[in-house]
């Protein structure tokens, strides 16, 4: 059954590549690509389009504290939200077609879309979406099921249904940052079916049913995941442009661990989109006619959390030291391409309510080793300062989701040295890294994204079940109230304010040690794939691509 | 002789079987040092929110909270009846994740093992048979070189070469007829290079041999001299060497299947040891030796019934004698 | 990997067999020159190369070779070729531990075995057959596993996987030698075992465990780097050999970040090989 098909496919390939080679033969100039892409402009319906993908070796229950970057990708072909988010930040109706803010940003009525249905027929009605909030809300504990990590959950009371279309849901206190929750990849609709599941049985791709314009075909854990297309979608989000099915027929995510073969594979032309390549290839690739996205998501930038009980980032000079003992053009020189920026706050530059922190976090050699002489830090003969016999020294381990982290922490460690702190490294896979995460090492990188600047008070601190990033508990005052400031806030400006109030005192205290701004997902697509859109998460939509013939 | 043959081979049974559950201690002591495991590790992650007594009651669940010695007792038990346990990190039976990883690798290796048998043949015939000094020199020198390239570099120079530029095979589908017989072959590569030498060692000295003379003399083409004096001889050895050569594979398989994306045991073997699931670790590493050992009785079964002329109580414990 | 294969080949060689050699092959002298160089590398890297294996100039990033740079540079602007000089103290110096490793421990048990015979040779003949059937580089990843991943721990985890093949070799020459003519004679002069042992056993087995442990030396240097490949040996900044090739891997614009560490690998383990080989020959 398999062999004609790969028959032709590797016939195609072999076309493909041929057909790109003398295209590179012909001019090697970016032109061509351009040329090839204006030639064909129209949509055309059809084609199976291959997606290589680093992994998949967790199970599939969708609400929990954090959905990597991977299963992202996957989700959203599967399911859909109740509200989109564009690359800027800007919210528009999806599944929720309109909604209201009431009582002081207390309650909130959401207008649901009517006619849409989950791929197992049940019809996704305010009931669905009542159980569904619940959940991401509060998680269900007896059946193991955590709650959505960034769900603004402190002060949520309840979800009722007003009528079939109609949901009214209410917190105890101001909560903004609930409707730019609402288009979050982690709060995907799923069918009341599936919630009800125990969490083993919801680990199971199969059982997972959604709304979105594509349905598992067939899949086999941790190596390949075909997806068809549903033909009776017809509730994209507005923003798109595109009403209807989607173009492609499958979408097949292929794992292939190896970065560098999922470059290779596409640019020989056996695949047609790479997710996470290393970003010192694309501009050799953008030269070979291959686009790269590098869309940025919403959210905090790349860099460290500070555990602030582990030594040696518990003295605060050390903190400071290495926040300013950071060269950040450096990194962006060096490791990144022109794509990227240097961060100027912990939070990415496209958030609405980031501040320019650059001279809070500026490179400043003289002044780390002055906070270091200081703090009693003394430089011993390897070039490594100790205090009290102790090496100031610590081990840092490269974040495996985000590509390039082991060039910049390598490179971190480098510009470290150079004030006397030694960094040392230690590389470790996907499966290796939660060992890392949750021993909390001095420096770690979590990224996360987010859709609205208010979720941030949930997880600095442990108030209200917060994820007490920086290890601080309650102890820091002004932290907890800055934090609940923003939690609770009922004004966008006021809260603003009290956002760059937060981010200049976590950036003082080196609670926080931003390096980047952060693209985590990079995607590199064949000069045959067309009109692929990117939303405020930065994840690809397949719904309105198609494969030019 | 048959029942000397009888008792030879029970005792060799007995001993395998012996060697199997030291090999299963040995492995046990030795990564039961390994720091932490990964139920505890995501037990304490904060995200998770359980108490020190929650966290205690599951690691008690799975044994983990007791002696060494107990645990391997408790092991072993399980280990004698078939049980190989639970994986700690996916929490799937280990017999069933090893179930599932192994025929790729059994594809893997059986395809190494008759390309590197081919390999070696093809190498020793032309020694013994191409004209000139120069050929059969160059090819002399062959087995030494396939063992100097690291099996990853061969890999990796295979991949470039024919799935990137030649496109002889993609690494979309690793399980492919086409890309099994690149991973075989880097496979095959360096175990081929000790089975040529051995070969050419014997048709070195059999050429010497003077029946070989008057096989020629009696007007035997080069091919059928080359199959029928040659070779056969040889094939005694071999036996005994593919025991060997079968360990070989086993622990080569983790690189190549690495490099080919091939999920496998040498995957599994990788995934084991980052997330520290012991219970799989240990797991393979005795399938492993379970493997070798029942092989290499195999070999040294078959041996004495091949050629007649060897003492029983020798066979093993030189198995390699070229 | 593929050293107890030789063992039978090496001593299936006739003693009796043994010869001088007089001239040594233009290929051995090659091979030796290469071998000092590299060893000149692991001793002394600061005379090969004036470029900083750690910190590099990140303005000159990814430079194919040229003469400034003769291996060109990697993803940090650091040079390649020091990268490889500086890394090549842990590449081979953990191949020499790895040996001596099992050439000690091997050859104590080996000697033990052999000499003492009866429980003894039972015992330890059991615990060879053991360590022989756990695949060798399967035997190493666990052991690594278990001590931690340093360079360090991946040259133990080789020693102790090639423990067996020394082990093996050392009993069975050890063996032959005892029952020729001149250690019985030395028996009968009145001569007591440990003096036997040393006055005539050892100088007989030196010249096959020498030619293994040449042998070993090359497969060692293989296994480390298979196991820094897998990220078992230290980590980034140091320069592994078989670190170097895994982590240029990832830049495939950038190919001599594969080849140049694959080139020096294949060079230095051929050269041992043929020592090896020659030295086998020579005896």
């Amino acid at each position: 059954m398999i062999s004609p098909t790969r028959f032709r496919r590797s016939l195609l390939a072999i076309t493909t590549a041929a057909a790109s080679l003398a295209l590179l033969a012909a001019c090697t100039s970016p032109a061509s690509s351009v040329s090839s892409a204006t030639a064909s402009a129209t949509p055309v319906d059809g084609g199976n389009l291959t997606f290589l993908i680093q992994g998949y070796d967790v199970g599939w229950v969708s609400s929990k504290t954090a959905i990597s970057s991977y299963e992202g990708n996957l989700w959203g072909e599967l399911t859909d939200k109740l509200v989109y988010v564009d690359s800027k930040g800007a919210l528009s109706p999806w599944i929720a077609t309109s909604w209201e803010e009431l009582n002081g940003a207390k309650d909130f009525v959401l207008h649901l879309k009517e006619g849409v249905t989950f791929s197992d027929g049940t019809p996704l009605d305010a009931a669905a979406v009542v159980a569904n909030i619940n959940l991401w809300a509060k998680g269900d504990a007896t059946r193991g099921i955590t709650k959505v990590g960034l769900f603004p959950s402190a002060h949520f009371d309840r979800a009722e249904v007003t009528d079939a279309s109609t949901v009214h849901v209410y917190f105890n206190a101001p909560t903004l940052g609930f409707i730019p929750t609402l288009a979050y990849h982690g709060t995907i609709l799923l069918s009341p079916k599936t919630l009800a599941l125990p969490a083993e049985e919801q680990a199971d791709l199969s059982k997972e049913i959604g709304s979105g314009p594509f349905v598992v075909k067939s899949w086999k854990q941790g190596d390949s995941y075909v997806l068809e297309k549903r033909k009776d979608y017809n509730w994209g989000p507005a923003a798109l442009g595109h009403t209807g099915p989607a173009y492609l027929d499958t979408i097949t995510y292929k794992v292939i661990k190896d970065a560098s073969v999922r470059t290779s594979t596409v640019v020989s032309g056996q695949a047609d989109v790479a997710y996470n390549i290393q970003p010192q290839e694309i501009s050799s690739l953008k030269d070979q006619g291959f686009t790269v996205g590098t869309p940025q998501y919403l959210g905090f930038t790349d860099g460290f959390q500070v555990n602030t009980t582990a030594f040696p980032t518990n003295e605060l000079a050390v903190r400071q030291a290495i926040q300013h003992g950071i060269d950040r053009t450096e990194i962006v020189n060096t490791v990144y391409t022109g794509d990227w920026k240097a961060a100027t706050s912990f939070l990415q530059g496209n958030v609405p309510e980031t501040g320019d922190y650059s001279t809070t976090i500026a490179y400043d050699q003289g002044k780390s080793t002055k906070l270091l002489e200081d703090a009693g830090w003394t430089l011993g003969a390897d070039g490594y300062r100790v205090k009290d016999g102790k090496t100031l020294e610590f081990t840092l381990t490269p974040n495996p989701y985000v590509p390039s982290t082991q060039a910049e922490d390598e490179l971190i460690a480098q510009q470290l040295k150079r004030v006397g702190i030694k960094v040392d490294l230690k590389v470790v896979d996907v499966s290796g890294y939660t060992a890392v995460i949750a021993a909390k090492p001095p420096l770690f990188q979590q990224s996360r994204s987010f859709v609205d600047v208010g979720t941030v008070a949930g997880v600095l601190t442990s108030q209200n079940k917060g994820e007490d990033w920086y290890s601080l508990g309650t102890s820091d005052t002004k932290l907890n109230k800055l934090a609940d400031g923003i939690a609770t806030s009922s004004d966008r400006d006021a809260r603003a304010k009290l956002a760059g109030e937060l981010q200049q005192y976590v950036l003082e205290q080196g609670y926080a040690i931003p390096t980047v701004q952060l693209i985590q997902r990079l995607y590199l697509i064949a000069p045959g794939v067309q009109g692929v859109s990117y939303n405020g998460l930065a994840y690809a939509n397949f719904y309105t691509a198609w494969i030019a013939k | 002789m048959r029942s000397h043959y009888l008792r030879y081979a029970l005792a060799r049974a007995a001993q395998a079987v012996i060697v199997i559950l030291l090999a299963y201690v040995l492995t046990f002591l030795v990564i039961s040092v390994l720091p932490g495991d990964p139920i505890s590790n995501s037990l304490h992650d904060p995200q998770n929110g359980l108490s020190d007594a929650e966290i205690s009651q599951v690691v008690a669940f799975y044994g983990l909270d007791k002696p060494v010695i107990v645990q391997l007792g408790l092991a072993l038990g399980r280990f004698v009846v078939g049980d190989l346990g639970i994986s700690l990190q996916s929490s799937l039976p280990v017999a069933q994740m090893i179930g599932d990883a192994l025929p790729s690798t059994l594809a893997l290796a059986v395809s190494a093992l008759a390309l590197s048998l081919l390999l070696a043949v093809g190498i020793a015939y032309g020694v013994q048979n191409l004209p000139g000094k120069w050929a059969p020199g160059l090819l002399r020198s062959i087995p030494s070189f396939f063992l100097s390239v690291p099996n990853f570099v061969i890999g990796l120079v295979l991949i470039e070469l024919f799935a990137f530029r030649l496109h002889v095979f993609t690494t979309i589908d690793p399980n492919s007829p086409a890309a099994t017989f690149f991973a075989a072959l880097t496979l095959a590569i360096p175990v081929s290079a000790p089975l040529a030498e051995v070969l050419i060692a014997n048709l070195d000295q059999g050429a010497r041999q003077e029946y070989v003379l008057v096989a020629r003399s009696r007007g035997l083409t080069q091919a059928k001299l080359f199959a029928k004096h040659l070779v056969k001889p040889s094939m005694l050895p071999a036996v005994a060497m593919i025991a060997l050569i079968v360990g070989e594979l086993l622990g080569g398989a983790v690189i190549t299947e690495t490099i080919f994306g091939r999920d496998g045991i040498g995957t599994v073997v990788q995934k084991a040891v980052t997330s520290q699931d012991l219970p799989l670790l240990q797991a393979v590493v005795s399938l492993a030796a379970v493997v070798f050992v029942a092989v290499n009785l195999a070999a040294d079964l078959v041996s004495p019934l091949l050629d007649p002329r060897l003492e029983l109580g020798t066979i093993r414990r030189e198995p390699v004698t070229a | 990997m593929t050293t107890d294969l030789f063992t039978g080949r090496l001593r299936s060689i006739p003693a009796a067999g043994r010869r001088v050699a007089i001239a040594v092959p233009p290929t051995v002298l090659a091979a030796v020159f290469v071998v000092l160089v590299v060893l000149l590398w692991s001793v002394v890297p600061g005379i090969f190369t004036s470029h900083d294996p750690v910190t590099g100039n990140t303005g000159e990033k990814l430079i194919a070779p040229s003469p400034a740079h003769w291996f060109g540079t990697d993803y940090l602007g650091r040079d390649v070729y020091a990268r490889i000089v500086y890394g090549t103290a842990s590449s081979v110096t953990s191949a020499l531990v790895a040996v001596l490793i099992g050439l000690i421990v091997g050859s104590v048990i080996g000697l033990a075995s052999g000499f003492l015979g009866g429980g003894v040779d039972t015992i330890l003949g059991r615990v060879v057959d053991v360590l022989l059937a756990i695949p060798g580089f399967l035997l190493a990843v666990v052991v690594v596993s278990s001590l931690g991943f340093t360079t360090l721990n991946a040259a133990i985890a080789t020693g102790v996987s090639a423990v067996a093949v020394f082990a093996r070799l050392m009993r069975a020459e050890v063996i032959r030698t005892r029952g020729s003519v001149f250690v019985e004679a030395s028996y009968l002069q009145g001569g007591n075992r440990p003096q036997a042992l040393l006055r005539h056993i050892l100088p007989n087995v030196y010249p096959s465990i020498v030619a293994l442990a040449v042998l070993q030396f090359g497969m060692s240097i293989l296994v480390i780097a298979a196991l820094a490949f897998l990220g078992y040996g230290d980590p980034p900044p140091a320069s592994d050999w078989g670190l170097l090739v895994s982590s240029g891997k990832n830049y495939p614009t950038a190919p001599w970040l594969v080849y140049a560490p694959a080139l020096v690998i294949v060079a230095t383990v051929l050269s041992v090989n043929r020592i090896s080989t020659w030295l086998r020959q020579a005896r």
